[in-house]
């Protein structure tokens, strides 16, 4: 779907991106993680070409990517707004036709939008007249109603209560059913965990995490179990330490290079009465503060 | 999708956008009516001015020379000499009359006073505006002398024409035959004009011809200038827009900044002419009253300047508004805006500022060299062709308009760069080296 090839691009004397590469799959919703100023937004903005890169290449379906592959990428910037003296549908139904749409479909198309993210009654309304929350939706709709085959979002549900970050997150989890690929740039961990199947971690200018999220959790985790026994937790070979948490909890951190498996079977054949038993991965945010900071030292 | 069509989607856009604001119908329709009655508010003491003026104003003489020999009151006009051609013209449309109120002469009435004294008593007593002294050796020297009250006297026709007029005519009645005295009063009392075309043929060549042919360059030069002042307003705000709404990334992530650039121009810029064209059609329909005046006066209608007028007109509007637009974009925020894109309207308002010297030699070095100028093409070319038709060989006019073209086209490259440039940069305006470095960037 995308890739990026040894991607380099400076500003004057400052380096904003050194061989960045990485690939984007077809129906994935993709992290694209970073500090602020690691480079996101300038890699974003060539893989949209409104800046053109000092060096590499960007693949958008498998080719060099051309101006004409603009109409079936969609982009919501971290910086953006709509025209405000206009009314909302007039607003909606520009957007629409500048990826392609006719002035009928993307008129029919942005009034079913609005319904989709529950403001069917602002149609008429000058966008002047939104709140922030109803102007932010209306603005990740006119980006989407073109059914764009990949589109970048940078931070879509910032300044949204919780009832629409769901209602967001519902409506990418609808594009990656329908096969669309999305990727979504965030601060927000919680959601990379909950929303993205890979993720890339970008920091001065330099990729320095890729994989999926499972990998990238685990790869980034101490080798810790969590169990929930009955009784007193009976001494087990391979377990370094374990700390007790209350309420027959227990956090056991094992020896290296051994699997979590090894010490569910030891406990069981010591005699431990289990009801639960989970291999403890590293919270996405705790991995980009460490990734972060480690590269900051 | 096409360029094209994104050219003339964000065209209809911006159009739609702007017309449809009520800031927009109010100027459009409000501002002739402001005008109108701005002019009814000057016309009001201009009205009470002139009617003044038609009271005839007494003055004494005291003739001492014994030249004027006046045995009571005797009127006298003196008003502003209409030009014969423009006489004629206006006579030949049955305009006579509205000449006639339009042109209004000064009436003097000169009362004889035997002394200076009595004169000076009557100009105390305000009975009479001033007095004149023939003294006795006016003949040999032509000194006068002239009274008139301490007051501010500001304005109105000068007495001492009538009075030059009265005594011409009076030296020379008595002293000469009729025929005579009327060849020195009126020496040239009609003119029969020829034109000698390039290939020597010789036609009738009313003045008011040439008054036509000056009147469609001008026409031309006043109107692009406006609507390049009209519009640069509308294109200023439409980049403004942008940066304002934040909407700049999605905009470039859908389009290259040409077909932002092309769509914006011919959206405001259609705005702007649709205004400028709404207030030409009110005041042609007001003055409809010229038609019959220009049918019967049979004028020769420049038509080969009409022609290339039309074309010039969009190329030159286009060139002008893309580097309006690119210029003004690199501003950041209006006034600034308007700053940079100040030189583009100079320059398009120079034809204008050296419209005497091409009148003079429309086939000039000036007006050459001029024609080869994108900045002055357009209306140079119309002028030329409009006096002196027969010195402006086709492969001139063509030439200029291929040049203009191709200057467009520049203009809309450059125009789009700098866009670019001026749209992605927020804040404070980018420097010239920015400019510069970004604009090849966007290659």
């Amino acid at each position: 779907m995308l890739r990026f090839e040894e991607i380099e691009k400076s500003y004057g004397q400052t380096v904003a991106l050194r061989g960045v590469s990485f690939d984007v799959q077809p129906g994935e919703i993709f992290g694209l993680l970073g500090p602020n100023g690691a480079g996101k937004s300038t890699l974003i903005r060539i893989l949209m070409d409104i800046i053109r890169a000092d060096g590499g290449r960007v693949l958008v379906f498998g080719e060099p990517r051309r101006r004409q592959d603009l109409d079936r990428l969609g982009y919501l910037p971290e910086e953006r707004g709509l025209y405000t003296r206009q009314p909302v549908l007039d607003v909606m139904t520009y957007f629409g036709a500048l990826k392609g749409l006719t002035r009928r479909e993307a008129r029919a198309r942005s009034l079913a939008w609005l319904d989709k993210v529950e403001l069917p009654h602002v149609a008429s309304w000058r966008v002047d007249r939104l709140s922030k929350g109803m102007s932010q939706k209306v603005q990740i709709a006119s980006i989407l109603l073109s059914d764009p085959d990949l589109c970048v979002l940078d931070e879509p549900t910032t300044g949204l209560d919780p009832v629409n970050v769901r209602l967001v997150q519902d409506l990418l989890a609808e594009r990656r059913r329908s096969g669309r690929t999305t990727i979504l740039s965030t601060h927000h961990m919680n959601q990379v965990e909950a929303l993205c199947d890979r993720v890339a971690l970008i920091n001065r200018g330099e990729l320095v995490v890729y994989g999926t999220v499972a990998e990238v959790r685990r790869r980034h985790s101490l080798p810790e179990v969590r169990v929930q026994v009955r009784g007193p937790l009976p001494a087990v070979p391979h377990v370094e330490t374990s700390t007790e948490e209350g309420d027959g909890h227990w956090r056991l951190l094992l020896r290296d290079g051994t699997a979590p498996n090894v010490v569910l079977t030891a406990l069981v054949q010591a005699g431990a009465i289990i009801d639960r038993f989970e291999p403890l991965l590293a919270p996405m945010e705790d991995i980009f503060l460490h990734v972060v900071r480690e590269g900051r030292a | 999708m096409t360029s094209l069509q994104k050219i003339r989607t964000v065209a209809t856009f911006e159009f739609l956008g702007t017309v449809r604001r009520a800031g927009y119908l109010i100027a459009t329709f409000g501002m002739p009516l402001f005008v109108a009655g701005y002019a009814g508010l000057i016309a009001i003491p201009a009205y009470y001015t002139a009617q003044q003026d038609r009271e005839p104003a007494v003055h004494g003489v005291v003739d001492q020379a014994g030249v004027l020999r006046l045995s009571g009151d005797v009127g006298a006009e003196s008003g502003p000499l209409v030009p014969e051609e423009m006489r004629r013209t206006l006579e030949a449309a049955g305009q006579a009359d509205a000449l006639g109120s339009a042109m209004t002469s000064s009436r003097f009435v000169f009362r004889p006073f035997g002394t200076v004294d009595e004169a000076r008593e009557a100009l105390t007593a305000r009975t009479i505006k001033g007095f004149f002294v023939l003294p006795p050796h006016y003949l040999t020297d032509g000194g006068v002398a002239a009274y008139g009250p301490d007051s501010l006297q500001v304005g109105g026709a000068d007495p001492r024409n009538a009075l030059r007029d009265l005594l011409r005519e009076r030296l020379v009645s008595e002293r000469l035959d009729a025929v005579t005295s009327e060849r020195i009063l009126h020496p040239i009392s009609h003119t029969e004009r020829f034109a000698v075309t390039a290939s020597g043929e010789i036609r009738e060549d009313g003045g008011a011809a040439s008054a036509v042919r000056v009147a469609v360059p001008l026409a031309f030069m006043v109107l692009f200038l406006l609507s390049i002042l009209m519009t640069s307003g509308y294109l200023m705000q439409g980049t403004a827009v942008e940066k304002e709404n934040k909407v700049v990334e999605v905009l470039l992530a859908s389009a290259n900044p040409d077909e932002i650039l092309a769509g914006k121009l011919l959206g405001l810029g259609g705005a702007g002419l649709l205004q400028i064209g709404v207030w030409l059609t009110m005041v042609l329909v007001t003055g409809l009253g010229i038609v019959p005046l220009l049918l019967s006066a049979r004028m020769d209608v420049p038509w080969l300047a009409i022609g290339v007028a039309i074309p010039f007109f969009i190329v030159a509007f286009l060139f002008f508004g893309s580097l309006i637009l690119g210029t003004g974009s690199l501003g950041s925020n209006m006034r600034e805006a308007q700053q940079l894109a100040m030189v583009w309207s100079l320059l398009a308002a120079m034809p204008l500022m050296m419209l005497m010297v091409l009148v003079r030699e429309p086939s000039g070095t000036v007006a050459r060299v001029l024609t080869w100028i994108p900045f002055t093409a357009g209306p140079v070319v119309v002028l030329r062709a409009s006096t002196d038709a027969a010195l402006l060989p086709w492969w001139e006019i063509g030439g200029a308009f291929f040049v203009l073209l191709v200057a467009t086209w520049g203009a809309l490259r450059l125009g789009g760069r700098l866009f670019r440039v001026g749209l992605l940069s927020a804040g404070a305006r980018p420097s010239l080296r920015e400019i510069i470095r970004q604009a090849r960037l966007a290659n």
